[in-house]
């Protein structure tokens, strides 16, 4: 049987015009817990690959362009 | 970026191996590396030393600082025993008390900025009217960062992203070393070492937050036991695992409600009234209880109340509380519109969860942190040294680092079997070896749905059991159908491996002990009195021939002793379990 | 199957250096990033030389990177781009002066003192405090007649962290400070001392118009005063904010003060129970039996912690 994909709204988001992944920067991705966050393929920008969120902060917080903000996720809010 | 999977093994060695580099994991490293430069000290981490571990975002202050001129060693020691019932082996707690304060000075030396008053001494703030022991860190948000600093200038091997999933062994039992694997390519490390030093946090994703969001918890969820788990499976014993750690949070937000952070400024817990109602001293299980009680009362819910002070006081708790430890807890509260001058703010209790930090669970230690598998040591969360909280993962990795660095300047490299990595691998990657199958965030709710149902407190005997039964069946689909797409899913399957591990032996031990005590942590219904005839002694939990067995274990001989009246004294300020 | 390195590789030195000349600022901004990582002390020559990058978000970068090594030369170029015209670029170098911790740093920071912007002078002066260097006390002690108050609490806090008798004077004076956060300030750095001259400011400070201050003060006087220093915290006790009453108890209780356990004790029936606690605490403290009868009938009191801080308080009476 195939494996269903149910979609979530995720907190993680960043802003692509200020992201300079596609200089070489992987700040937020070596900084996240629970590594959750990758640099696309298509973009070169960072986003949230897995919702698996503890909304704690270090991307946002270290993100050398202030480029990520962290929401807190819905179920919570 | 790419999560693929990659053939990958390789063999490294060392000296001294410290899984978990969050807060006690560095600091074994450093002591280790500094009691003896010359050797090889690994530090493995399954995210990134950075930003790993409870600490992640810094600590709002020191909860248990023993500083001379505000309480000595015995008497935090005679607390800690009595907040514990007296189930404790004091010569832990009185070592950690002894040193803390060197160790404070050396984190001051650090770059960890603690709360000085205008001559540059420490501010110690004085929260429960027995000693003085808080230490505030308007700042401390810094803790890492200065860690960091000092592990890379060590010259300390890291090796980040890397998941250890089993202990290694030698024939006569001795400590050999880790298999680790990769969490974004699924490679293999096989580290052998000396000494192996456990540094891997509480078991914080055992219980289901009420939110149902797996990733809520209280702890920082990539602690999810995997330190408990490992050395169960080496044959090492565990402490009173049915002293589960239960902490008031913000209803909804998993953010500590500071009782620590806000009291000295006059914040307190209050029920719907507005009135206080915590009759305990100490952050334990009975405080719980009561907390359990007003919840369930017509008075509940509980809420933190900080309304009746000076806006201005609110403001400067505001700034600590939203910068340091959970900053997003301002972004919580501004979604809602709560404001603390305004309105108190409702409160519930966290899920269940392993973490001598706050209870008295963990993997079993002396006062060398030295676990009963020779030359494998345990610091932090996860051993178990009571209420060790921030300061004692600092100091209990001291010493766990030192003491494991003058062993390994002494033994030979043990040798293991090889087959043992081997039958490792293929325990591992079996998930990805399936192409259909359970995915592990299933597999992972239903366990931590089935740990809410049958084994959050108040316990009874025979839902215990019917979780027991359940949870098999989970343990059935894990080794049958569990899949794993990739890296990543495999690092979260392996996870799902020690919560379901961790939810067994918080069934097994919660059994185990037939009688109530530390309030509500082990409140069991159908026990209901505590039984100090029968169970004033530790339980100690390990694996033997495979299966999982209990024994009770004798309290070592307080070296700081408990007049009957002191305990007593606590005793007068019980409130009944029942709510 | 492949073998593979499994440890962290901080990179090399020289060749991340090189991109600091690369034409987008980005790539240099990260290239700062990476030499900040490799925690090596060699670095600093590149990462000062980044320090004049035409780029402030490259300025900023190694504005944040100079707080890791703590030494005199990174001070040095620090105490420049504090005064660099791009605000996160200043604030950031102050920030991260304040981390240094090598004394010989002093000297660089010293010259600049006199720098027209208030918020360099701060930002300075905050550097200057934990170095605790005699050097920076005559600046100190000069800068306290600043007209901006940041400055002064910042110098202020130079010159408690020294503790030295001599600079009584000015910290006494600095309790009658314009501003309210300055006198605070000192109100608290006076605890160093027991010396008559400290007490009276304290106690003096116990009338300030600003109610901080008076909460201050009244704490400072617990740690620092005699029983004859008692009579102004008795008149805190009728302070018209609870936070002032709260902190003469606290003071009261601690020195011990026999004779105000009568206006201690009408504090035990006041509305607000940190004020009941706080009451019976300080009657604990001077464990004078006389108060006996009047915490007696607190013992069933609404709130938990009045009713604890009574049953320990009696334990105390004997």
């Amino acid at each position: 049987m195939p494996l269903a994909l149910s979609p979530t709204t995720v907190p993680v988001v960043v802003d692509d015009a200020k992201c300079i992944a596609d200089k070489g920067c992987t700040v937020c991705v070596d900084v996240c817990p629970l590594d959750v966050l990758r640099i696309s393929d298509l973009t070169g920008k960072a986003f949230m690959k897995f919702d698996e969120c503890w909304y704690c902060m270090p991307c946002e917080t270290d993100c050398p362009t202030g480029a990520v903000t962290v929401n807190i996720p819905y179920l919570l809010r | 970026m790419e999560d693929n999977f990659v053939e990958g093994l390789t063999e490294v060695t060392c000296d001294v191996l410290v899984i978990g580099g969050g807060t006690a994991g560095p600091m074994a490293a450093l002591k280790a590396k500094q009691r003896n430069p010359e050797l090889n000290v690994v530090l493995l981490e399954k995210a990134n030393v950075k930003r790993s571990g409870a600490i992640s975002m810094g600590m709002d202050g020191l909860n248990n600082a023993v500083v001379p001129g505000y309480a000595t060693p015995e008497q935090y020691t005679k607390e800690i025993t009595i907040a514990n019932d007296g189930i404790v082996d004091q010569a832990p707690v009185f070592k950690y008390a002894s040193r803390c304060f060197e160790i404070i000075g050396e984190l001051d030396r650090f770059g960890i900025r603690f709360q000085k008053n205008a001559n540059g001494d420490f501010d110690l703030k004085k929260v429960h009217h027995l000693g003085t022991y808080v230490l505030p860190m308007p700042n401390g948000d810094t803790v890492k960062k200065a860690l960091y600093r000092q592990i890379r200038r060590e010259r300390i091997l890291i090796s980040n992203r890397f998941m250890a999933t089993r202990l290694l062994t030698a024939k006569d039992g001795r400590i050999a070393g880790a298999i680790a694997v990769n969490t974004r390519s699924a490679e293999f490390l096989v580290l052998r070492a000396k000494t192996v030093i456990l540094c891997m946090g509480a078991a914080g994703r055992l219980g289901l937050p009420h939110s149902g969001y797996l990733f809520g918890t209280y702890e920082n969820p990539t602690n999810s036991g995997d330190g408990y788990s490992m050395a169960y499976h080496a044959g090492a014993a565990l402490a009173n695992l049915e002293c589960y750690q239960i902490n008031p949070l913000i209803k909804d937000y998993n953010g500590p409600a500071c009782a620590y952070v806000a009291g000295p400024f006059g914040a307190y817990t209050a029920n719907s009234e507005g009135k206080r109602f915590i009759e305990s001293d100490y952050w334990s299980g009975q405080m719980m209880q009561e907390f359990y009680n007003e919840l369930q009362s017509g008075k509940g819910p509980v809420f933190l109340k900080l309304n009746h002070l000076h806006p201005d006081t609110v403001g400067e708790i505001e700034q600590i509380l939203h910068k340091v430890e959970r900053p997003s807890r301002g972004r919580f509260h501004q979604a809602r519109g709560t404001d603390y001058r305004e309105v108190m703010i409702e409160m519930h209790i966290s899920e269940i969860g392993f973490c001598s930090g706050h209870s008295a669970s963990g993997v079993f230690v002396d006062e060398f942190a030295r676990t009963t598998v020779p030359g494998l040591y345990a610091a932090g969360d996860m051993a178990s040294v009571p209420h060790n909280y921030m300061l004692g993962a600092f100091t209990n990795g001291a010493i766990a680092g030192e003491h494991a660095a003058g062993v390994a300047g002494e033994i030979d490299l043990p040798e293991f079997d090889s087959e043992l990595v081997s039958l490792e691998r293929q325990r591992v990657l079996a998930p990805t070896r399936r192409d259909d199958g359970i995915p592990p965030n299933q597999l992972e709710y239903k366990t931590r749905r089935l740990v809410n149902d049958y084994l959050q407190p108040p316990k009874v005997t025979a839902k215990m059991q019917i979780g027991q039964a359940r949870l098999a069946e989970v343990r059935e689909d894990l080794e049958r159908a569990l899949v794993a797409r990739n890296p990543h899913e495999l690092m979260r399957s392996l996870e799902v491996s020690s919560i379901l591990d961790c939810a067994d032996m918080a069934a097994q031990a919660s059994l185990y002990r037939t009688e109530s005590r530390w309030g509500l942590y082990h409140n069991r219904v159908d026990y209901p009195d505590k039984d100090d005839d029968n169970w004033f002694c530790h339980t100690l939990l390990r694996k033997v021939d495979g299966r999982m067995v209990s024994e009770k274990r004798a309290i070592e001989p307080y070296i700081v002793p408990i007049e009957h009246e002191e305990r007593t004294a606590y005793e007068r300020l019980r409130v009944s379990n029942q709510a | 199957m492949s073998a593979f390195d499994p440890f962290e590789d901080f990179g090399d030195a020289e060749e991340i250096a090189e991109r600091l000349t690369d034409a987008d600022p980005a790539v240099r901004r990260l290239a700062v990033i990476d030499l900040a990582e490799t925690a090596s002390i060699d670095v600093l020559p590149h990462l000062l030389a980044a320090g004049e990058d035409h780029d402030a978000s490259v300025r900023l970068q190694v504005a944040i990177a100079l707080g890791e090594f703590e030494t005199r030369d990174a001070a040095r170029a620090l105490a420049k781009l504090v005064k660099d015209d791009d605000p996160s670029v200043a604030q950031a170098a102050a920030d991260s002066l304040a981390e240094v911790k090598d004394p010989a740093a002093a000297a660089e920071i010293l010259p600049s003192l006199s720098h027209p912007s208030a918020f360099v002078r701060a930002a300075l002066f905050r550097g200057l405090r934990a170095l605790r260097s005699s050097s920076s006390l005559g600046p100190a002690l000069g800068a306290m007649r600043d007209a901006d108050p940041n400055v002064r609490a910042e110098a202020l806090a130079v010159i408690a962290y020294l503790k030295l008798e001599e600079t009584l004077p000015s910290l006494i004076d600095a309790t009658c400070d314009a501003d309210a956060s300055v006198r605070a300030v000192a109100v608290d750095a006076l605890t160093f001392t027991t010396k008559a001259a400290a007490r009276a400011a304290v106690a003096a400070a116990l009338s300030d118009e600003n109610w901080q201050v008076r909460a201050a003060a009244a704490e400072s006087l617990g740690r620092i005063g005699r029983v004859c220093d008692a009579d102004v915290l008795v008149k805190g006790l009728g302070d018209e904010y609870w936070q002032v009453q709260q902190k003469s108890l606290g003071a009261l209780g601690k020195l011990k003060v026999q004779t105000a356990v009568p206006a201690i004790a009408q504090l035990l029936e006041s509305e607000i129970p940190a004020l009941r606690k706080e009451a019976a605490a300080a009657l604990g403290e001077i464990a004078d039996p006389a108060a006996r009868e009047s915490l007696m009938e607190l013992a069933s009191d609404a709130d938990p912690d009045v009713r604890k801080t009574v049953r320990w308080a009696l334990t105390k009476l004997g």
